[in-house]
């Protein structure tokens, strides 16, 4: 995470108002010669020139690490984990992070302790389908005397992938195709019933293992299920009428989710990608990344 | 400005909290000077304030706002007779400041409302400048700050402290650069000059004497001057007459003093073993007199002496003033002018008989020195009481005086004498000034109050030319000799006026607490003559002090922007510093020993850890190996031994500095 050294600063609102008020003391100051009002004048503006030293210190050195987000769909809010980390032995507060070009909200973090970090989740909504990066982040304060924000921008390389979204009036197409065309073996299933054992393969979903064979002393075993209705479903790109490619795209996510939820298995055809029928959360999100990544 | 949009809905309570306590202390000025009603209307905004918030309730209604803001303008309109002049424009923000804390909700009200705070500092110092106004509101400016960082500082409600320790060190931090930009900085006038408070105008005696006008400021603590001698010839008491002004014209117990007076030429003939110098630090009283001991002998710059030896400003004295002035304890030969013979023998028309009659009994006495001995001796022989509170006199108030009653004060003394003596032939006039003062022990001041005010006579005799007479010594002895605190301790103590509170004076007149209150008027007195006082004439002079003369306000500014561009960052400087995280001891000497490792030939690899970078350097340089082993096992038991031992801290050091060494 290379961080780009410079800090920004730049007058706030309420720093134009003080500056204003300064203007308005100095001016009845040396207008009615009182020296009081003078030393109000030099206090007021030694202390906001003092502070803006406060604020830069309150920003600089401070780093940000950026976690992978959970892919979403297009429209939906991504949520990015963030951890700023302060190596110093000041404490920091009232930090705000933004991601900059993502055009998201500003999120606060109020207090970082001494060599301590703080985390947050930037959210902001996904844009159209496909890899994007979070390209800047932005750390601002204007801690202590809100006159001047001090901006410092980090710059990360952190990617996320956003799939279509799922969209569309057509129903299901409902070409049946025999059940022999499922390769027991390639999956657990995803059915209510039970079909027998097989070995654990080291990687795989540790959902159906048989957990109670294990706690008597057996190997790591998984237990294979198999659906009733033996239908699978054919999604194929070509056949989705229209012409709007992006429509198309988001009418299969639309039939990829409601093929998953009805748990019968789909196979994805798209010009140049084709997966195999299937059932399950790997095979959702092989499908749903295909989709998301179509050119 | 993201940051406030998104959490602009309601003002934290935290920081309101801060900014009323700080209002609170901005009161004091406002309430000395303004309507009465003007700083308590904001003192129960700020108390509904708290009402309100926690009940969600806020002004909301535009029609109620605009019906409360035009009562208050009327309001104004009719405690002043006008919306012009300073006392009106003031109470104006201060009613503003009122109704925006009834109406505010969001936080950018919130900073509105900081802002408008320190306008409310700024006029409360155009309104009162002392030390303890001054002290009043710096502690506003702090809260004002802490105010400020605790709104900053989120919506986590902490300790009460670190937004205040913050705020005192910024201040800290700030302090030389205030210090450096108020003597740096260019004093240029600007602008008009406003209406400077009325209350100034009021301040000590006027240019008319009559029966009770110095009575009313007897009690008055308020300070009317404070003189050095900067010599350091100290007069006695009884010879601290401080003279005003000169009244010529009487009319029985009446006195006037001429509202422009002709101007003296300089005067050259002073001896110079009987001069005395004065430092005086006077405080506006809206007149054009000044003051100086009897009997001043050149005027200080922007005023000139009026006949009647008496200082006269060229402008109305309406803020602090520090002069210097030479006075002659003894005066040369002087004349009397047929003009100012005649001047000082008129009489008024309406004078009764009866005393015409005493006069003129008096006047036989033959010359004028023994006509003043058997008026003085009227005074005391024909049992006169000095008191306080002499009631009032009305129609033949002279007559009445003179010989029913025979109460009166000072004025009443020095008024009647001059008026007989006038009557019996020997001219005279009244004098109004100050009698004695406090001498400050501490400062090496005297002090000296409007509760000194004092009136006398001066009569003319031939040989001696004016000559000073003072009536009220002869009746009261003692108020001349230990001044009036005095006075009124001993004539209570014998039950004859009981008009002060015994024991607060018995308690003022503590050592401990005489020597805080010397301590503490000497502050103030150092706060007036060398912060209030310091203007762009100081300023030249202080420049002049190191040599540099005729400074332009551009090179003064521009000073000004050099010193704080270096002290901001040298406070930068400062704060990173602190902040720095510092590895710890036994990290440095591990450092060390890689440094001196690499000068030898083995440089350890950025991620290499202790001990395969031990194994390496063992192999590059042999003759070390045994003393490379002890070093980085020392290191790792140091870093990871879940208590390592403090005494192999000393070790490693030892073997380290040993390292490469032989």
């Amino acid at each position: 995470m290379k961080s780009d050294d410079r800090l920004r600063v730049r007058l706030t609102a309420a720093g134009c108002g003080l500056l204003f008020v300064l203007l308005a003391i100095w001016y009845g100051a040396s207008s009615q010669n009182n020296a009081a009002a003078y030393l109000l004048f030099f206090a007021l503006g030694s202390v906001a020139a003092v502070s803006i030293a406060h604020t830069l210190l309150n920003v600089a050195g401070l780093a940000a690490m950026v976690e992978a987000p959970k892919p979403v769909f297009a429209g939906d809010e991504v949520s990015l984990p963030v951890e700023i980390g302060n190596t110093s032995r000041r404490f920091r507060y009232f930090v705000s992070i933004q991601a900059a070009d993502s055009g998201g909200e500003e999120e606060r973090v109020d207090e970082i302790g001494a060599a301590r970090a703080a985390r947050t989740v930037l959210r902001f909504t996904a844009p159209t389908r496909g890899h994007h990066l979070v390209e800047k982040l932005r750390l601002s304060s204007a801690y202590p005397l809100g006159i001047v924000r001090a901006t410092k921008s980090i710059s990360t390389s952190q990617a996320y992938l956003v799939y279509p979204k799922p969209e569309g009036e057509r129903p299901l197409p409902e070409s049946f195709i025999s059940t022999q065309a499922i390769r027991p073996d390639a999956d657990t299933g995803d059915g209510d019933e039970f079909a027998g054992v097989r070995p654990y393969v080291p990687g795989e979903s540790q959902r159906h293992v048989d957990w109670k064979a294990v706690a008597r002393g057996q190997p790591m075993l998984t237990k294979k299920y198999q659906r009733e209705v033996g239908g699978t479903l054919s999604l194929d790109f070509a056949k989705v009428p229209g012409n709007d490619l992006e429509a198309r795209l988001r009418q299969l996510t639309q039939w990829v989710l409601e093929a998953e939820r009805s748990q019968r298995s789909y196979s994805l055809r798209l010009p140049g990608v084709i997966i195999h029928s299937s059932l399950g959360e790997m095979h959702l999100r092989q499908c749903l990344r295909a989709l998301a990544l179509f050119t | 400005m993201n940051a406030l949009r998104q959490h602009d809905t309601r003002i934290p309570r935290r920081p309101l909290l801060w900014l009323a306590a700080a209002l609170v202390f901005t009161l004091p000025p406002l309430f000395a000077t303004l309507a009465p009603w003007v700083p308590g209307l904001l003192l129960v905004t700020i108390a509904a304030k708290f009402w309100m918030e926690p009940r969600g309730y806020r002004l909301r209604s535009v029609v109620w706002k605009l019906v409360l803001a035009a009562l208050a303008l009327g309001a104004i309109v009719l405690s002043y007779g006008a919306l012009r002049g300073i006392e009106p424009g003031i109470s104006l923000v201060v009613v503003l400041m009122a109704l925006k804390i009834v109406e505010a909700h969001t936080a950018r009200e919130f900073l509105f409302m900081v802002m408008l705070s320190w306008i409310i500092c700024l006029c409360g110092l155009f309104l009162a400048q002392s030390l303890t106004i001054s002290v009043c509101l710096l502690l506003a400016f702090v809260l004002l700050l802490a105010a400020l960082v605790q709104f900053h500082r989120g919506s986590a409600v902490g300790d009460l402290r670190p937004p205040l320790r913050l705020a005192c060190s910024l201040i800290l931090q700030a302090l030389p650069l205030i210090v450096l930009l108020f003597f740096v900085f260019p004093r240029i006038t600007t602008g008009f000059r406003l209406l400077t408070p009325g209350s100034a105008s009021t301040a000590g005696f006027s240019d008319e004497l009559e029966p009770g006008s110095v009575e009313k400021l007897a009690l008055s603590p308020a300070i009317a001057f404070r003189a050095e001698f900067p010599d350091g010839k100290i007069p006695r008491p009884a010879e601290l007459y401080w003279r005003g002004l000169v009244m010529w014209n009487g009319n029985g117990m009446r006195w006037r003093a001429p509202s422009a007076p002709a101007i003296l030429p300089h005067r050259q003939d002073a001896v110079p073993g009987q001069t005395l110098r004065q430092l005086i630090t006077l405080e506006p009283h809206g007149g054009r007199w000044m003051f100086a001991l009897d009997w001043p002998v050149a005027a200080p710059s922007g005023a000139a002496r009026a006949p009647g030896d008496y200082l006269w400003s060229w402008q109305p004295i309406t803020k602090p003033r520090r002069y210097e002035v030479t006075s002659v304890i003894k005066r040369g030969s002087q004349e009397l002018s047929a003009r100012e013979r005649a001047l000082t023998l008129e009489v008024p028309r309406g004078i009764t008989p009866k005393v015409r009659e005493l006069a003129e009994e008096w006047s036989n006495a033959g010359k004028p020195e023994a006509v003043v001995q058997r008026g003085l001796a009227f005074f005391r022989d024909q049992h006169f009481r000095y008191s306080l509170s002499p009631g009032t006199y009305q129609k033949n108030d002279l007559e009445d005086f003179l010989f029913h009653r025979r109460l009166g004060f000072c004025e009443h003394y020095a008024s009647s004498f001059a008026t007989l003596m006038r009557l019996a032939g020997v001219p005279s006039r009244v004098i109004v000034g100050y009698m004695g003062g406090e001498f400050n022990s501490v400062g090496h001041f005297f002090l000296v109050r409007q509760s000194d005010t004092h009136a006398w006579c001066e009569v003319w005799l031939a040989g001696s030319g004016w000559t000073r007479v003072d009536p009220t010594a002869i009746v009261a002895p003692e108020r001349i000799s230990q001044g009036l605190d005095s006075y009124l301790e001993s004539s209570a103590a014998s039950g004859e006026t009981v008009r002060q509170n015994g024991f607060g004076r018995a308690l003022s007149r503590q050592p401990a607490l005489t020597r805080l209150r010397l301590a503490w008027q000497t502050l103030n007195y150092e706060w007036d003559t060398s912060v209030l006082s310091f203007d762009a004439d100081a300023q030249q002079a202080f420049a002049s002090e190191f040599g540099v003369s005729g400074v332009t306000p551009f090179v003064l500014a521009l000073l000004s922007a050099i010193l704080l561009v270096l002290l901001v960052m040298a406070v930068a400087l400062g704060l990173h510093l602190r902040g720095r995280s510092r590895p710890d001891e036994v990290t440095l000497i591990y450092r060390r020993f890689c440094l001196r490792a690499a000068r030898l030939g083995a440089a350890r690899e950025e991620c290499e850890g202790p001990s395969r970078f031990a194994r390496r350097a063992a192999l590059a340089l042999p003759k070390e190996s045994a003393r490379i082993a002890r070093i980085v096992e020392h290191y790792i038991q140091l870093r990871y031994a879940p208590s390592p031992d403090p005494s192999l801290r000393q070790a490693l050091r030892a073997e380290v500095k040993a390292f490469g060494a032989g």
